[in-house]
């Protein structure tokens, strides 16, 4: 079942999200990715309905685009957080996505950063998130083994002692992952150079 | 369960002598599980005027943003800061234009108005003014916090003591209380400073 | 008024004939009325509702080199209002066996209570004690008999027998699991996730004792409906031993103490203004 979730380390961003594509009773695909590149450094792991994701986060990364493209300067993972919420927030009372966000960035002066946006477009700028029935297992594994120091190899191997965990303990687990992190280098999966 | 309890919160404000004190829990949920321990439910609008959210978190951070550009505009407007009764009426006009689609939000507002008369008050999710000489309360932890208010709550108190009065009433509220806690935020303001304190709390 | 008479699923065997009136008080099966409303379901439905079960805990146990490790929260609470920060949540059903309590509060007392007479009775008779399996049986059964009626339980039955150390989770379904790793209750996901991460068969009684508090005290961080304390029980082949009974408000404190230089200081000025 659906799981998404990340932590930021000592200077970078990880974001983690499984690749199934489910539909009541069916697998679809496993391995849809589910963590846009908004730009050069940004990431959205977004959880929910399979439609308003998809679309729900390409305007988003089209807006993020356009704005770069209006005044040359690319929004902060902040700025975009906060677009982000705005547009969640006017449509929660029009016709709401129902999309879970975990938003991901790096930013030269600021450093790397997390922000958590749920369906109803609550947001906050947080350590760790996480969405979906991975959640609980995530979070509790996360705040046992966290480090706000952690290198990028250590915050690998939490992830995959949370992934081997999602897999053992969820009645429909999800085979694969897909994870990817952002730091001064840009944002981009993991284990591809 | 209600929307107003989605997310968890407790809030209060008290009136001393010649300042007063707003204080909330740091708690961000959704239903039972704990997302964030340091989340912001007060707000300060300006140096003698704060406002603290209850409720559902994504319709304060709205409020929140709708109320500070209209204090904004206010400001360049008139060149003076608004007065907690106007505030308090803005803000009660922002709730009751969304009559038939509430914000899912109860506020608590504080400040020092003419003369540094105290100030505080509280609404319903449509605006309804509710105001108070001694003390007010909202959130999840409400019904905790009128007990502990009413029985901790003296008039005419000094600064330094008002502070310790509403955090043992806030501390001791929210440990009756699932859905709201995991530490304090307290503001003290008087006529010439304003304190802000983190507080140690039980964390479960 | 209707009577339901269980007492022929009972599995234990009657000590005596029902010539000795005290024997007879013992041994005689408990019978409860049932209403005798048109509605039975809907009745019961509403009754639930009245007695709504204490929900919201984490339990957990698992057996290690050593034994059984036992430990649980100590939170009641009714909707979102907090009733008590001290049950007993880990029953002593005798020196040799323990009881943990998730679900409805009554239900789980008294059903660990009659169990351990039933589990006397049966040593009185047997001259031996009640084996774990036996014993988790017997509370299996009478759960089962009463499916459907509305009783809420979610347990674990942990102890240490002529076999050695046993762990059975028993529930209300009728549900009855064999294992040597549980956690029960609204905390449960958290409490896995620290407990699979961290669990080796052959950690000393120590490092299983902190296991098992690390977990309960990380879901009831997370956890709104857990909290109080995190009472922590050891069974070994001489019967169970309390270890320790940490109040999570201060090992929070203690796993995570508070950095000088951090906004979390206690009663510190952030800002003048």
């Amino acid at each position: 079942m659906e799981s998404v979730f990340g932590l930021v380390g000592k200077d970078f961003a990880i974001v983690v999200a499984d690749s199934s594509a489910v539909h009541s009773i069916l697998v679809h695909k496993t391995n849809e990715d589910k963590i846009m590149l908004l730009d050069s450094h940004k990431l959205m792991g977004a959880s929910g309905e399979t439609g308003d994701r998809a679309q729900f986060t390409e305007y988003i990364q089209k807006n993020v685009a356009l704005y770069q493209f209006r005044n040359g300067i690319p929004l902060t993972t902040a700025a975009a957080a906060n677009f982000t919420r705005g547009e969640l927030a006017t449509a929660l009372r029009k016709n709401p996505y129902m999309v879970n966000i975990i938003l991901a960035g790096y930013d030269k002066d600021i450093g790397p950063s997390v922000y958590f946006i749920d369906y109803i477009a609550s947001l906050h700028k947080v350590d760790k998130a996480a969405f979906g029935y991975g959640s609980y297992f995530a979070l509790s594994m996360m705040d046992r083994h966290y480090r706000k120091d952690m290198t990028v190899e250590e915050a690998v191997d939490l992830v995959d002692k949370i992934i081997m965990e999602i897999r053992s303990r969820l009645v429909v687990a999800p085979p694969n992952f897909v994870i990817k992190i952002v730091d001064k280098d840009g944002a981009r999966e993991y284990g591809l150079a | 369960m209600s929307i107003f309890e989605y997310n968890g919160s407790a809030l209060v404000a008290m009136v001393g002598k010649n300042c007063f004190a707003i204080a909330s829990d740091r708690r961000l949920g959704v239903q039972l599980q704990t997302i964030a321990t340091d989340f912001q439910k007060i707000y300060k609008i300006h140096h003698k005027l704060f406002i603290g959210l209850s409720g559902l978190a994504t319709d304060a951070q709205t409020l929140y943003q709708r109320l500070v550009f209209r204090h904004k505009l206010y400001e360049l407007r008139e060149e003076r800061d608004m007065k907690p009764e106007t505030f308090a009426s803005l803000v009660s006009a922002l709730l009751y234009e969304k009559r038939f689609g509430p914000y899912f939000c109860q506020p608590v507002i504080a400040g020092l108005g003419d003369e540094d008369k105290p100030f505080i008050c509280t609404m319903d999710s449509i605006g309804a003014k509710e105001l108070a000489k001694d003390f007010v309360v909202a959130g999840t932890a409400s019904e905790s916090l009128y007990g502990a208010c009413e029985a901790m709550f003296k008039p005419d108190m000094e600064s330094e003591e008002l502070f310790e009065t509403i955090s043992q009433a806030l501390l001791s509220s929210v440990d009756r209380d699932c859905l709201s806690g995991w530490g304090g935020h307290v503001y003290v303001v008087t006529p010439t400073e304003v304190t802000e304190r983190i507080l140690k709390g039980r964390m479960d | 008024m209707m009577k339901i008479d269980f007492s022929g699923l009972d599995a234990s065997v009657p000590l005596c004939g029902n010539t000795d009136e005290l024997c007879n008080e013992i041994s005689t099966e408990q019978k409860f009325e049932l209403p005798t409303a048109a509605d039975f379901d809907g009745f019961q439905r509403e009754a639930v509702q009245m007695v709504k079960p204490a929900k919201g805990t984490t339990t957990l146990a698992f057996i290690f080199k050593e034994g059984v490790m036992v430990a649980a929260d100590s939170r009641a609470s009714m909707g979102g209002y907090i009733s008590s920060q001290t049950v007993k949540k880990i029953i002593e059903i005798n020196p040799y066996m323990l009881g943990t309590m998730a679900g409805g509060a009554a239900d789980c007392q008294f059903w660990h209570r009659n169990l351990g007479v039933k589990c006397r009775l049966h040593e009185l008779a047997n001259k031996r004690r009640i084996s774990v399996t036996g014993a988790s049986k017997l509370l299996a059964n009478i759960l089962y008999s009463y499916r459907g009626m509305g009783l809420s339980v979610g347990t674990m039955i942990a102890g240490w027998d002529e076999t050695g150390p046993g762990l059975y989770y028993v529930d209300s379904e009728g549900g009855r699991l064999k294992g040597t790793r549980f956690s029960v209750g609204s905390g449960s996901p958290y409490a896995y996730g620290i407990l699979d991460s961290g669990y080796r068969f052959d950690m000393s009684v120590e490092e299983g004792a902190e296991l098992a508090r690390r977990a309960i005290y990380h879901a009831t961080f997370r956890d709104g409906a857990s909290g109080g304390v995190a009472t922590v029980y050891h069974v070994g082949p001489n019967g169970w031993k309390k270890l320790s009974g940490d109040d999570v408000g201060e090992l929070h404190y203690l796993y995570y103490p508070v950095e000088p230089a951090s906004v979390e200081q206690e009663m510190t000025e952030v800002s003048g203004l």
